[in-house]
């Protein structure tokens, strides 16, 4: 070693780095480096344990590890689904059913909860006493309320209470409501669909010309654009043009009420009724807040310099402190959607065929447990990165250029 | 808001904003709070918050019947077309289901020391925030609607007098609070932080209950609490993981956080049960119940974790380098410097977190736990009381929603008192 030598010359760039070094056991990145080697290796010695407990436990019951389960016949019916099923298909078809149950009642639910959560949040701020505080009423109770209480409060006391279906309150004789749920008239495609979709795709375009060119007599005239109504007037003339020329592009299904039973339209069973309201209530309470609170954020300059340019206090929303709003909105109202959509779960209290539902019945049908259920984990979480990607993008598309303040 | 956007590329989902959004509903609450001209007579305050334009006029006139036809419908409910007699036979079974009555004894002896020490804290916070009159009238509400239930539910004197003694256990609990003010902050905090394992020692031990007779409230009050006791520091331990400057470290915590966060609670109790056995060796056999306080736990510390997070990412990093400069070690900084500043501001966000997590326990009904709400369901589906779940379900609603309106609302008074957001 170079200090324990007798040399007098002074030291290279080597060698003082080499004095500098203390042992391995005292140096810092020797150590965090052995830290992590050991913390990752005690993680994959848990995981192969219980990797080899799981194949150990399944075989002594005369089984392997192994997914091809999935490609036996499922053997149980389901009562709704929209990607086709009967209960001779493979199981895999029956957990495919169930992940887009939940999806629809997920999409659903976002859609809707978003529009009743921004009117409760506009509601909240409303110069009406009497229509803010009926605001606050609806979220301090919804959203202070387990959301398996209401689930169950909308499905057995409310949906289940209304006539049954003998006595179906009809409306006008196109939807039909009882308690075994709700049928709606449903637009269907008819031969022509095709061809009139070209029509609708020209539509389309023109009504984007019309777009660009009131916006460009706006800009150059200062008059009024009227883009929105003259290109949806525009879209509106050619697209029904289309219809009358072509002929059957769409037929209006409207469902029958035969003996105990609907049929044709758009059925909705009240399961899946329950649990969307359900969702729906609960999550605008908190999306209804969270507008609230963005809307507050927007700096009271703002709406004071929208009132001086003489908008409305309806542009003043519109075109000043919505859109701003919507900036601080957007990272709490992607947490609500998530929730939303991991709260769909909840359907296995009122039996809507939902993920949980239908891996429940196929673990108790076929066996399976550990499969099945991290099938399970890994789409909800597959689907959660989803949602939350996609509102990242959109989170980015309404950001502030040039960083966050 | 400076300081408190995030910085620098995030890991992972970046889920919780919670903190930020806390921020921002309490500088709404500001705004509102901002005098502004009073109006001078009620005719005049009518005028201006009722009738201020035609607009205006006609959506009073709208919400008012609406608001007169929600109230006729609710009282008409209540006192007229319900029949209450389910919830009064049912109530043991609410509040400690299968709970074997002769050791009740043990809940009520938890419950008080449960009560005396919300009064006494209460107490001890009230002498800087006085009620104003409408949270003292929405509190009035509250305890006349709680002494009716009594009232007309309690079946044995002993009940009736034991919870006609909670409103005086916790008026009593505040005015000691009250005299002995901030004197007793700390033994309070030691206080609350033995309460847990006071009452499994109450409720376990001398041949006591176990876990798997716990029902009704009695099972949410616990589980709840099973769950903030223990995912607290477990979150904690998540957060800092996932700031660690060690990769191995940082990337295993940001995998707990999504994987668990990113998953319903329904969906990893139902793994605790069917799951959990088959990947531990053979001869550890664990109760499912504790398998699911583990689930719920691991869920729960996730959240924590990113609360805890948020609020060490609001931390300035002129504190870390002073903290350095003093020479202080990592574990020091942390718990000295760091932490105290971080987990003050995340307060409200952590409290609304375990509301939250209160109203999760309603989902072990999964696994076939019967708490209040499975309870009450059974209630009406027996043979002599069928079909009156509007009743039942109604009345585990109030209870559900009295206790996490009321912490909702002590976490915005202890807010306002710590100023968070505002230093």
């Amino acid at each position: 070693m170079s200090e324990t030598g007798p040399s007098s010359a002074p030291l290279t760039d080597g060698e003082l780095k080499e004095a500098a070094r203390p042992s391995p056991w005292r140096d810092v990145r020797v150590l965090r480096a052995a830290g992590q080697v050991l913390f990752v290796v005690i993680l994959v010695v848990i995981a192969r344990e219980m990797y080899l407990n799981a194949t150990f436990a399944i075989g002594s019951a005369g089984r392997e590890l192994s997914y091809t389960y999935l490609d036996s016949r499922a053997g149980f019916a389901i009562k709704e689904h929209i990607v086709g099923y009967s209960s001779n298909q493979p199981l895999y078809k029956a957990f495919l059913v169930g992940a887009t149950n939940a999806m629809l009642v997920g999409a659903a639910g976002i859609v809707m909860a978003t529009v009743l959560g921004v009117l409760i949040g506009v509601a909240r701020l409303s110069p009406n006493w009497m229509v803010r505080k009926i605001a606050l009423v609806y979220v301090e109770v919804f959203r202070n309320t387990p959301l398996l209480v209401q689930v169950i409060f909308w499905y057995v006391a409310v949906i289940l209470a209304i006539p049954r279906i003998e006595d179906s309150v009809s409306v006008f004789g196109l939807a039909f409501v009882s308690n075994r749920g709700a049928a709606l008239p449903a637009i269907r495609s008819g031969a022509d669909f095709g061809t009139w979709s070209l029509f609708a795709l020209a539509a389309l375009l023109v009504a984007a010309i019309v777009w660009r060119w009131r916006t460009r007599v706006h800009e150059r005239t200062g008059g009024p654009h009227y883009r929105w109504l003259s290109s949806l007037a525009v879209m509106a003339v050619l697209a029904a043009a289309g219809y009358v020329i072509v002929g059957d592009a769409f037929k209006v299904e409207v469902p029958e009420l035969i003996a105990h039973g609907y049929s044709g339209g758009l059925q909705m069973s009240p399961e899946f009724a329950g649990i969307l309201v359900a969702l729906v209530f609960y999550t605008a309470a908190f999306i209804g807040e969270i507008v609230r609170g963005s809307i507050l954020a927007v700096s009271k300059g703002q709406k004071e310099a929208a009132q001086a340019l003489g908008l409305s206090p309806g542009q003043q929303l519109r075109l000043v402190v919505l859109p701003q709003a919507m900036r601080t909105a957007i990272p709490p109202i992607n947490n609500q959607y998530l929730n939303l959509w991991k709260n769909t779960s909840l359907a296995f209290a009122v039996g809507f065929p939902d993920l949980i539902n239908i891996s429940t019945t196929m673990v108790n049908q076929a066996g399976h447990a550990l499969e099945t259920f991290s099938l399970v984990v890994g789409t909800y979480l597959g689907t959660s990165l989803l949602i939350s990607f996609g509102m990242n993008i959109v989170n980015r598309a309404v950001a502030l250029r040039g960083g966050t303040a | 808001m400076s300081g408190a956007g995030p910085k620098g590329p995030r890991l992972g989902l970046g889920l919780s904003e919670d903190v930020d959004l806390l921020r921002f509903e309490q500088q709404a609450r500001e705004a509102e709070a901002a005098p502004g001209p009073a109006p001078a007579t009620p005719g005049e305050w009518i005028r201006q918050n009722l009738f201020s334009g035609p607009v205006n006029a006609l959506l009073t006139l709208a919400s008012g019947t609406f608001v007169l036809f929600v109230a006729y419908q609710i009282l008409s409910f209540v006192f007229v077309s319900a029949q209450w007699e389910v919830v009064q036979v049912g109530m043991r079974g609410y509040m400690i289901g299968g709970f074997p009555v002769d050791e009740a004894w043990r809940v009520w002896a938890s419950a008080y020391l449960v009560i005396v020490l919300a009064g006494l804290s209460y107490g001890v916070s009230a002498r800087r925030l006085r009620p104003s009159a409408g949270q003292a009238a929405v509190g009035a509400v509250i305890v006349a609607v709680a002494g009716a239930i009594v009232f007309f539910t309690a079946q044995t004197a002993l009940v009736r007098a034991l919870t006609a003694g909670v409103a005086p256990a916790v008026f009593a609990g505040a005015l000691v609070g009250r005299l002995l003010g901030r004197k007793i902050l700390k033994p309070l905090v030691v206080a609350w932080v033995l309460v847990f394992p006071a009452i499994m020692i109450v409720v376990r031990g001398f041949d006591g209950v176990p876990p798997s007779e716990w029902e009704g409230f009695f099972f949410n009050i616990i589980a709840a609490t099973v769950g903030i006791v223990a995912s607290f520091p477990l979150g904690l331990l998540l957060a800092l993981g996932r700031r660690s400057e060690l990769p191995a470290v940082r990337v295993a915590s940001v995998g707990f956080i999504e994987l668990f966060r990113g998953v319903p609670l329904v969906a990893w109790l139902i793994f605790s049960k069917f799951v959990v056995d088959l990947v531990l060796p053979p001869q550890m056999v664990i109760p499912d119940i504790v398998k699911a306080f583990v689930a719920m736990t691991f869920f729960s510390a996730a959240y924590v974790g990113e609360i805890v997070r948020g609020g060490l990412q609001g931390v300035p990093a002129g504190q870390y380098e002073a903290a350095r400069a003093l020479g202080l070690s990592t574990t020091r900084m942390m718990a000295l410097i760091v932490l105290p500043q971080a987990l003050r501001s995340t307060i409200p966000a952590m409290i609304s977190h375990f509301i939250s997590l209160f109203k999760d326990t309603s989902l072990f009904v999964a696994i076939e736990v019967t708490d209040l709400l499975a309870a009450a369901r059974r209630s009406a589906s027996s043979l002599q009381y069928f079909g009156r779940d509007m009743e039942t379900l109604l009345f585990a609603g109030l209870i559900f929603w009295a206790v996490a309106f009321s912490m909702s609302r002590w976490s915005q008074r202890l807010e306002v008192r710590l100023g968070v957001g505002r230093r």
